[in-house]
């Protein structure tokens, strides 16, 4: 092994983070909330370390020495990179949100014990996923976050349909890595080789069969329709922080992975846009149509979040199809404040099932007298999501509206003439879902009153709650830091 | 900048202290809460009326700050002699919504969260005026579209209110989202959002863009303005919100779309570029007016006769901005202010006489003369007001519409035909007015008990509309600026 330690460090701190969590919770039978607290602190210190990447990967003359472990046959080799590091520090901090939630969201939960060191494995699996150099690698690192998605997602497996759920993502997730080893075979016949440095500077029809099964294996796992069958299982029958740690990263991630595998083994740039564009209008029109007949909180959002796919598909297709840039800033951006706002969206609706033991929206009318901050911060995820303006959404709005009017022919223009379309059947969606909250129905509300679980809720739920709806409405509003940001990111990722 | 940008700043500013101010004065009574914006709108009203001497002076005012610098996007509002017409016409409105909302029924419930909406909803109608910069105009259009959609589904009479909001905002939506696609193929072009400098480049553009983005703008814009076959939000939305909500919607934010076709596709390109369209918006105006009108006639629901009878304005005013001449496009501008007045007039009456009767439909009023004299009083000055008769107001800008028209070169078939569709309007109006105060079909119960403010405020604007009619002179200088503003001169 040789390199730079502090490349491994992140996941070193996250693995052995969640080994520790798990030994000392099982040792001294610590509390949910106290495991939930040791999780926070393992993801600040991957927070940190993480953060401490970002200067040596500016150093632009040094950055080749920038990597950790062994070049020989079999050895594993992580090379860091901007695009990993960003995304890494976004889904830490989202889980922090999240744990600090789940601290009292899985209260009654007696098996709490195992998730707090899944997410953490998870988040690890995610960011290896991004650094690792070599094909065999990024195969077991994506098989980890399949198996700790599906442990996760069947967490409460005395229900039924949670175990069916994650049944479905582990044989659709486990497809996906298949055709992704499918792909390693065709790369190492074709080449030799499972470096990625070393395939792409000798690619042949054979890598390029090999990037098509990538490309399949990351569009299961992101959920492109048709392949998007698991999403809507899955984040209505997961614990709702886990739905939205999927729904608003991880899955989301694998199409920022599938271009950095994909062009390495012989894919163009306009390939790989094209194919993104074209399934980003599939996913926008199933998600948007789909979603106007739910009823269930978390299944409407697993729909948004489909046609959330497309917008962020459509918007990074654009930024290879037609070479540009500012497409590719806005995807970041795009990724960034849908991983803040759809996670907020179902840490209230999960709120809401916490509190009142349904998500369906019918059932929860007039449910703001009774929990007016988290009728408000639904509303805000939700108003952000549909682009509202002065909330995150729109700046994601008027960046694809730029990116697709700036490339300008008549392929971007389609697209954006469908993502119009989908604005608008959007809107049919979340304005119904947004109002209802507030619809006065005395005998509802009484039932609400009488059927609450619990009524009071702490500050667990809260702070995460407030925090994530700040975030939405105050990146809405002063953008600039955000956007200075990742064009700083993109800047380097050019220069690179 | 100096003080007079400042000042500019606070009508955008002020609506937001009151908003705050209201979110967080929960226990404000309605009579609080109702003061609270009243003074508000008219610290609005004061401001550009000091801001006069500047523009007399041949300067506008400029209150600009940088935003979103990595985008372009800066907080910038100007104060020029076409947006002062439309703002002042629009806070004017509010006020008198608010006056009138004191005497009435609506708001009772929440009232701190009605008249903070209230307020946002003349915020973004102001700041739509106001703004010079893409992305704030787009999201101060936005805005009153959101105040005015969560009033509805607050405050709206009726089970279908959800259904109604949802009508509106989508139809409304679509026409926002045309509108946002030209405001960024503008900035992507020229990589800038403000719209001073737009204005001076857009015209060079490749003809084929600006035929796209006129046909968006105008499509956009219309949507806003309920011309025909895309008013279809406007009747349902009118009768399902509260009244005051009602009033500004007619009177005031029906006008932005105007302020939208003026300040975008008129002022960005040239009079050549708009020409190709010309007929067409004449013909569009010409047919909104015409099915307006009918639509009026055939409808029994007093709230909804009015609420065609915007269709069938708008389509005066449409007519006029398609003649692309001096007289009809300052004609149009006026109309905009006279048709505010006289919709704020009318409504403010329907809303007298829903709480006084108790009953919607046309058929079943009737005979109220006796019993409600005053408001019989202003009722027919108010229909003789949209009706067109002279000396009252919208005779002058009928007058200058249809010169308009006559001088635009089109067939004199059009003009013709538009003239002869006032005809219309003086039926459903009479029948209106005949109907209700001099009809033998008698409610059953009638309150004459009426408030003193709704009293007092559908007095006020009665006397402002013959005031506004008899002196015309003030009104027609502003709009001749206002074009002159945005055109440069016409010929």
């Amino acid at each position: 092994m040789e390199g730079n330690i502090a490349v491994i460090l992140p996941i070193v701190i996250l693995m052995g983070g969640a080994l520790v969590i798990y030994v000392l919770t099982r040792a001294l039978r610590l509390s949910n909330k106290i495991e939930a607290l040791l999780a926070i602190l393992v993801l600040a210190g991957a927070l940190a370390a993480l953060l401490n990447l970002v200067q040596p990967l500016n150093d632009l003359a040094n950055i080749n020495d920038l990597f950790y472990g062994s070049r020989q046959p079999g050895g594993i080799l992580f090379f860091p990179n901007i695009v990993g590091v960003y995304i890494g520090v976004i889904a830490c901090f989202i889980c922090l949100f999240i744990c600090a939630y789940s601290g009292e969201y899985l209260s009654r939960d007696p098996r709490f014990l195992l998730f707090y060191p899944m997410i953490l494995l998870t988040i690890a699996g995610l960011l290896s996923m991004f650094f690792a150099a070599d094909l065999f690698n990024l195969f077991l690192m994506a098989e980890l976050t399949t198996i700790t998605g599906s442990a996760l997602i069947a967490f409460r497996f005395t229900k039924e349909e949670a175990v069916k759920a994650g049944f479905k993502y582990l044989v659709m997730s486990s497809l996906g890595t298949m055709t992704m080893m499918l792909g390693i075979y065709f790369i190492y016949r074709g080449t030799g080789r499972l470096y990625l440095t070393e395939i792409a500077s000798m690619t042949n029809d054979f890598t390029r069969i090999g990037a098509a099964c990538f490309l399949v294996g990351f569009s299961i796992k992101a959920g492109v329709v048709p392949l998007h069958t698991w999403v809507p299982d899955v984040y209505h029958h997961a614990p709702s922080a886990v739905s939205g740690l999927f729904a608003g990263i991880t899955s989301k991630s694998m199409l920022f992975i599938m271009p950095m595998i994909a062009l390495q083994l012989g894919m163009t740039a306009q390939e790989l846009g094209l194919y993104l564009m074209v399934f980003a209008s599939f996913n926008m029109l199933v998600g948007v149509i789909r979603m106007l007949t739910q009823q269930q909180l978390r299944r409407f959002l697993s729909y948004s979040s489909i046609a959330q796919t497309g917008y962020l598909m459509f918007t990074l297709g654009i930024g290879y199809y037609y070479q540009l840039p500012s497409a590719y800033a806005a995807g970041l951006y795009l990724l960034s404040i849908i991983a803040f706002m759809k996670c907020l969206a179902f840490l209230t609706a999960g709120n809401y099932e916490y509190r009142f033991g349904t998500g369906n929206i019918n059932q929860l009318m007039g449910a703001n007298r009774l929990v007016p901050l988290n009728a408000f911060a639904f509303s805000t995820a939700l108003a952000g999501l549909s682009g509202i303006p002065l909330l995150a959404g729109f700046t994601g709005k008027w960046l694809i509206f730029t990116a697709a009017l700036t490339a300008g022919d008549a392929f971007a223009i389609a697209g954006l003439v469908i993502f119009l379309v989908c604005t608008v059947i959007g809107s049919i969606g979340y304005l119904p879902m947004l109002v209802k909250q507030y619809q006065r129905s005395r005998a509802n509300l009484k039932s609400l009153e009488k059927n609450q679980l619990t009524v009071t809720s702490t500050l667990w739920i809260g702070v995460p709650v407030v925090v994530l709806t700040l975030i939405v409405i105050v990146t809405g509003v002063f953008p600039t830091p955000w956007i200075n940001l990742i064009e700083n990111v993109v800047s380097l990722v050019a220069a690179v | 900048m100096n003080t007079y940008a400042y000042l500019l700043s606070g009508i955008t500013l002020l609506p937001v202290l009151g908003v705050i101010i209201l979110l967080l004065w929960k226990k404000a009574t309605k009579t609080q809460a109702a003061f609270l914006g009243i003074i508000s709108e008219t610290c609005a009203l004061i401001i550009p009326i000091i801001l006069l001497s500047e523009l007399r002076a041949g300067r506008s005012v400029v209150f600009s700050l940088p935003w979103i610098p990595n985008m372009g996007v800066s907080f910038s509002l100007e104060l020029n002699w076409l947006s002062l017409v439309f703002l002042i016409t629009e806070v004017l409105v509010t006020l008198a919504a608010m006056i009138y909302s004191l005497g009435d029924k609506d708001g009772e419930k929440r009232s701190h969260y009605y008249y903070a909406l209230l307020l946002l909803f003349s915020l973004g109608m102001s700041g739509t005026t106001l703004a010079d910069d893409v992305f704030l105009f787009y999201i101060f259009w936005e805005l009153m579209l959101i105040a005015s959609c969560i009033l509805i589904i607050s405050w709206g009479h009726g089970e279908n209110r959800l259904r109604v909001a949802l009508k509106y905002f989508i139809i409304t939506h679509i026409g926002s989202l045309m509108v946002l696609v030209c405001l960024i193929l503008l900035y992507v072009n020229f990589g800038t959002a403000s719209l001073s400098a737009l204005t001076l480049q857009a015209a060079t553009l490749p003809v084929q863009t600006q035929v796209f983005m006129i046909i968006f703008f105008l499509i956009g814009f219309c949507i806003k303005m309920a011309i025909f076959p895309v008013h279809l939000w406007l009747p349902d939305a009118h009768t399902v919100a509260p009244m005051p909500v009602t009033i500004i919607l007619a009177a005031a934010m029906l006008s932005m779309g105007t302020y939208g076709v003026l300040r975008f596709p008129v002022a960005l390109f040239s009079l050549e570029a708009m020409q190709p369209f010309a007929l067409w918006m004449m013909i569009a105006g010409l047919i909104s007016e015409v099915y307006g009108a009918l639509m009026a006639l055939a409808e029994k629901d007093i709230k909804r006769i009015i609420a065609y009878s915007s269709v069938s304005q708008m389509g005066y005013i449409l007519f006029g901005l398609g003649s692309l001449t001096h007289d009809g496009m300052v004609g149009s501008i006026m109309h905009v202010i006279y048709h505010a007045i006289v919709k704020a007039l009318l409504f403010m009456v329907v809303g007298i006489l829903l709480a006084a009767a108790r009953e919607r439909n046309i058929d079943k009023i009737g005979g109220l003369a006796k019993k409600m004299p005053v408001i019989t009083v202003c009722a027919a000055i108010g229909i003789l007001g949209i009706s067109g008769m002279p000396p009252l107001g919208i005779f002058n800008s009928e007058w200058m519409i249809f010169a308009g028209g006559f001088d635009s070169g089109f067939p004199i078939v059009l003009t013709v035909i538009t003239l002869l569709g006032s005809i219309l309007t003086v039926i459903y109006s009479l029948r209106f007015f005949g109907k209700i105060f001099f009809g033998d079909t008698k409610p059953e119960k009638v309150d004459t008990n009426i408030s003193k403010t709704l009293l007092i405020s559908t007095v006020a604007v009665t006397v402002f509309l013959i005031i506004e009619g008899l002196t015309p002179g003030p009104l027609l200088a502003w709009s001749e600026l206002g074009l002159v503003s945005i055109l440069g001169g016409l010929p």
